[in-house]
């Protein structure tokens, strides 16, 4: 077993899917796997320490203190026309973009539950902003691109369970998008029975493993949750009176996801537009670090090219 | 998916079946998310197997990665943009209904959205020769209708007939009716019912408000998983199929602002990728038949945009040309006029 072990961690330039396939044909137990597994990991880390970090990828939205780090997990939330799509096609543009052209030329894995990524919208932010935009050039931005369709909340959790599998044969992998993560909200209600247990155990799975990955493989993630609950009658009672210090947001937001994502989300982002005519078309954003309690707020446009910060 | 049963996957027996059963694990979730050391001690399998096992069921039932250059390439051969057959919306619309992606009409009763939509099934169906589907659930459809915009094109009647003869018209009065003919309409496109006019290129809802709305209220939630359930049928339909589904929406009142809205709450307002509103004008003095349509969501072009529609414009047959013209310059009635 340590010969096997010695020539594992020799081999670390190999694609790791192929050390997984090995590892079955060669009828080794189970105490074999746990290290197998061990090995991966760190293999994993050593190997991603020279990745270039994620600090780049919006400097209007992450300054230097708040930058998310690898592990972090992001939540962006509002109502619907409020550009959290929008942002994402940004924020996957500056990934998969080759550095040549101001991007960082790292990959990205799409996971859409609702059907709602438009690829001809992101090829046109793509085209814009590239400085010759030619067929090859857009092809190859896309090829960093992997996208998912998950029609249920069980088919998301089997996703991510089998997502270690490409995440080891993709090490430029930095960046993990759901779009969005409550899109199963209501069927997974009405499925659950009166049981909230029920109703949120898959919700409540999948959020631990999103955790397990973001750490391990050292991604980062953004999920989009919708603002599907009506706003709370009385401003000052219910969930969203943490908000209403004066001058703050005022944007609503109500939690209704299991408690299980609430605790790993690592920043909460409230997307809303603004409404008065003479601004235009002008969106919002209030960027809130949960643990440390810091607001940011953020204005943007979104043009031809995507996304566009004041 | 969901439930263990014997021939789920390859290699999964009977006699597995029942060993894991007995363990406790029934479905395919808690086999894969289980601690399958544990598994194995309990149930009697090996653990190779069960992390073979394990690994085919992954395989088989997660969603399969695609590359985003492979996707592209795919979306530019299937994609078509269908014009409506009224200016003034395919300037709204970014040259008309995209396949593959759901277009709302928002409108208050009498604005003009079941007109919109006849005028669209017959400019598919006449002018770019290709098959809609009309699920009507308001009995707003009427053939004698659309004879009448198609006559508006062409005095023809073979070509009037081949354009009726592609539309197929669907009742559907509640949802039950509705997911039904959606499932119908899958499994005869499964099964590759070949029709000679042309392949299906758009699908009408006409309303989707009115199946939905008399399940929302109230404390039930099914209510809100079965307009989910719909959405999510319609989304797929249009990604899998490759049609441009259009469907049509009531208004109502915010409840705190006293403002109009689109109806069907904001669960649904996250469904459709491009909503027009359309509106009648105020006080133009107009004859009642001309109105506004405004793009309030769009994936593609800045919302807020206006253009003017005339309803009154469709439909009037073409011997009888625009109706005061008519009677000012026909010679009999010149010779009368003293």
């Amino acid at each position: 077993m340590a010969l096997q072990a010695g020539r594992l961690s020799g081999r670390c330039s190999e694609p790791l899917g192929r050390c997984v396939v090995t590892s079955i044909g060669l009828n080794l137990g189970r105490r074999t796997e746990a290290v197998l597994q061990h090995y991966r990991s760190s293999i994993l880390l050593a190997r991603l320490e020279g990745r270039s970090s994620l600090k780049e990828i919006e400097p209007h939205l992450f300054a230097d203190e708040e930058s998310p780090v690898h592990g972090d997990i992001l939540e962006f939330h509002g109502a619907e026309g409020t550009g959290k799509t929008e942002m994402l096609y940004h924020l996957t543009a500056r990934c998969i973009l080759p550095k040549s052209e101001g991007g960082l030329e790292v990959e990205v894995v799409f996971i859409d539950t609702d059907y709602h990524f438009d690829m001809l919208r992101l090829v046109t932010v793509l085209e814009h902003r590239l400085s010759q935009s030619s067929e090859e050039t857009v092809r190859c931005c896309l090829g960093r691109l992997f996208l998912l369709y998950c029609g249920g909340s069980t088919q998301l959790l089997l996703t991510l369970c089998s997502l270690q599998t490409m995440l080891c044969s993709h090490p430029s992998v930095c960046l993990l998008i759901l779009d969005s993560l409550s899109a199963f909200y209501w069927i997974d209600r009405a499925n659950g029975g009166e049981s909230v247990n029920l109703q949120e155990s898959t919700l409540k799975k999948c959020s631990q493993l999103l955790e397990k990955l973001v750490n391990e493989y050292r991604l980062v993630l953004f999920a989009t949750t919708q603002s599907i609950m009506q706003k709370a009658s009385n401003p000052e009672e219910g969930p969203s009176c943490a908000f209403n210090r004066p001058g703050d947001v005022d944007v609503d937001y109500r939690p209704y996801l299991c408690k299980a994502w609430q605790q790993v989300v690592k920043r909460r982002i409230l997307f809303s537009k603004q409404n008065d005519s003479k601004a235009g078309n002008q969106f919002s954003l209030v960027s809130r670090h949960l643990k440390s309690n810091n607001l940011k707020k953020h204005f943007f446009t979104i043009g031809e090219s995507g996304v566009e910060f004041c | 998916m969901g439930v263990l049963r014997a021939g789920l996957c390859p290699g999964l027996t009977q006699d597995m079946v029942q060993l894991l059963k007995s363990g406790g694990i029934k479905t395919v979730v808690e086999l894969v998310s289980a601690d399958l050391e544990e598994v194995a001690q309990k149930c009697g399998l090996s653990y190779k197997a069960l992390v073979a096992l394990r690994r085919v069921l992954l395989a088989q039932f997660s969603a399969f990665p695609f590359n985003g250059a492979d996707l592209y390439e795919e979306l530019k051969t299937t994609t078509a943009i269908l014009s409506t057959g009224i200016g003034s919306l395919d300037k709204l619309l970014d040259a008309g209904l995209y396949t593959g992606e759901v277009t709302e009409i928002v409108g208050a009763p009498g604005s003009g959205k079941t007109q919109v939509c006849l005028c669209v099934a017959a400019n598919v169906a006449h002018g770019l020769q290709q098959n809609v589907l009309y699920i009507d659930s308001n009995g707003g459809l009427t053939a004698s209708r659309i004879l009448q915009l198609l006559q508006a094109r062409t005095l023809d009647e073979e070509e009037q007939a081949g354009a009726l003869q592609r539309i197929q018209v669907v009742r559907a009065f509640d949802i039950f009716q509705m997911l039904g003919a959606l499932q119908d309409l899958r499994g005869a496109v499964s099964q590759q019912v070949r029709s000679s006019s042309g392949t299906l290129k758009v699908v009408v809802v006409d309303s989707v408000a009115a199946v939905v709305a008399p399940l929302l209220g109230g404390q039930q939630r099914e209510g809100l998983a079965l307009m989910v359930q719909l959405a999510r049928e319609l989304k797929t339909l249009a990604r899998d199929l490759s049609v441009a589904v259009l469907v049509t929406n009531h208004m109502t009142r915010d409840r705190d602002s006293g403002q109009l809205k689109p109806a069907l709450g904001r669960s649904w307002s996250f469904v459709p990728s491009t909503r027009l509103l359309l509106d009648s004008t105020q006080g133009s003095g107009s004859l009642g038949s001309r109105r506004v349509a405004c793009l309030t969501k769009s994936p593609r072009l800045p919302t807020g945009c206006q253009e003017t529609v005339d309803l009154g414009s469709w439909g009037t047959p073409a011997f009888q040309g625009d109706h005061k013209g008519h009677w000012e310059q026909s010679p009999v009635f010149q010779g009368d006029h003293t």
